[in-house]
């Protein structure tokens, strides 16, 4: 008979087995995987990824993306202007797929990973663990959505390669795509288990 | 609340989007289990798991083989006409020196969908035949951590989002790939996204204790 209390069970990100959190390290029971392998520096870690998408977002904005070269006549596009020239055209709904990809969905994750990492350090006692674990799960899920872009201009590049017309990625594909993968290593850094407020040596 | 061991924890489940504890309700065959929380599914019962899984994941792998090896678009620019696969647009992205860019789409678009149908497909063979109890292990967990890279639906929103974007240059022919494409994303959607691995967790131990007595 082993005598438990129900805040001590985590979960394993990996299997979904239910664990008893042994303090410090912990290795599940099930698939054998260390349920938190970084848990002293791990917030390091994630602030590290973060602050380097976050650089990376600004070239993304103020570099061309596309570069289009129609019969000689060179033409730049930047993320927010390829948006306003598809809205100009009428095609509204593309135009907002870009929008929210490249603009609102980066842009939004940055700022629910910072307050998460902030709230795990400074809780505010009205806001329940369940709505973080909730806000947490949401970015996980519309973070990769902001690939449309870099896809879309590969797309392109790939598409035209061989007519008249020419389109080039520019650098804001690479620091975009740089920006969208190093955010969701600070996603996969920061630790679940944070959230829950326990400290990270697994005291609770 | 009192458990008589370890194995015991196998009756509960914690939600994934909130983190709240439930117990494990034996289920009617076909039936999910939500939390009551909210509303995210926990687990469902399939009884006959391992035929379905090896189903799908043979027609996914079919549907990706057509989606990478026939054109996925036809343009037509100026008389011109270009038909373009998958490996092709890889293949321009390198010949223009986008490395990184190429790099991360090629394991994206094209190395981890792969690896992971193969994966799926393996398992159930295994399962099925009651073998290599071990590996299944090891296949699931890597499983688990190239689950979060798969974006094959967010691929096809930019086919959609660049072909309209075409529109003003050139004459667009969507080729058989493209349906391939949208039968393969679906199939990901149905296995990838909605079948938990925590399901063939519970089918290996339920296997493999039947071999045992
Ligand atoms: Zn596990
Ligand atoms: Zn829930």
């Amino acid at each position: 008979m082993i005598e438990i209390e129900p805040h001590h069970l985590i979960r394993c990100p990996h299997c979904d087995a239910v664990n008893i959190n042994k303090t410090k390290k912990n290795r599940c029971r099930r698939c054998h995987s260390d349920i938190y392998p970084y848990s002293n520096f791990n917030t390091e870690k994630s602030w590290a990824f973060l602050v380097t998408a976050m650089i990376a977002y600004i070239p993304a904005n103020l570099y061309p993306i596309l570069i289009t070269n129609k019969f000689g006549v060179i033409e730049e596009n930047t993320i927010m202007g390829g948006v306003i020239s598809l809205w100009e055209h009428g095609s509204y709904p593309i135009a907002l797929i870009i929008f929210f990809a490249s603009m609102v969905i980066p842009i939004m994750k940055f700022l629910i990973l910072i307050y998460l990492m902030i709230s795990v350090k400074y809780p505010i006692k009205k806001e329940t663990k369940t709505n973080r674990y909730k806000l947490y799960f949401f970015t996980e899920l519309i973070g990769p959505w902001s690939m449309i872009d870099v896809f879309v201009v590969v797309l392109l590049m790939a598409l035209i390669h061989l007519s008249s017309i020419d389109i080039f990625a520019g650098t804001a594909a690479t620091a975009f795509a740089i920006s969208v993968v190093f955010t969701l290593f600070a996603a996969h850094a920061f630790d679940e288990q944070l959230i829950a407020g326990k400290n990270p040596k697994g005291e609770i | 609340m009192k458990i008589e061991n370890e194995e015991d924890l196998d009756n509960f489940v914690i939600c994934r989007r909130c983190h709240t504890l439930h117990k494990v309700l034996p289920l009617h065959d076909g039936f999910k289990a939500c939390c009551s929380e909210c509303g995210a599914l926990l687990y469902r019962f399939d009884s006959r798991l391992v035929e379905h899984g090896l189903a799908w994941s043979m027609t996914a792998l079919l549907f990706f083989f057509v989606a990478n090896f026939f054109p996925i678009v036809q343009i037509e620019v100026l008389g011109n006409t270009q038909f373009v696969t998958i490996p092709m647009m890889l293949e321009a992205l390198f010949e223009q020196e986008f490395y990184i860019v190429g790099f991360v789409c090629l394991f994206i678009v094209f190395l981890f969908p792969l690896g992971t149908f193969v994966i799926y497909g393996v398992l159930f063979l295994l399962l099925f035949f009651q073998k290599g109890e071990r590996s299944i292990g090891k296949l699931l967990v890597l499983l688990s951590h190239l689950k979060p890279w798969n974006m094959v639906d967010i691929f096809l929103v930019s086919i959609l989002v660049s072909l309209v974007k075409l529109i003003g240059y050139a004459q667009i022919h969507i080729g058989t790939s493209f349906w391939a494409l949208v039968l393969f994303v679906l199939v990901d959607i149905y296995i990838n996204k909605t079948l938990h691995l925590s399901e063939i967790w519970i089918l290996q131990k339920v296997r493999f204790k039947k071999e045992i007595e």
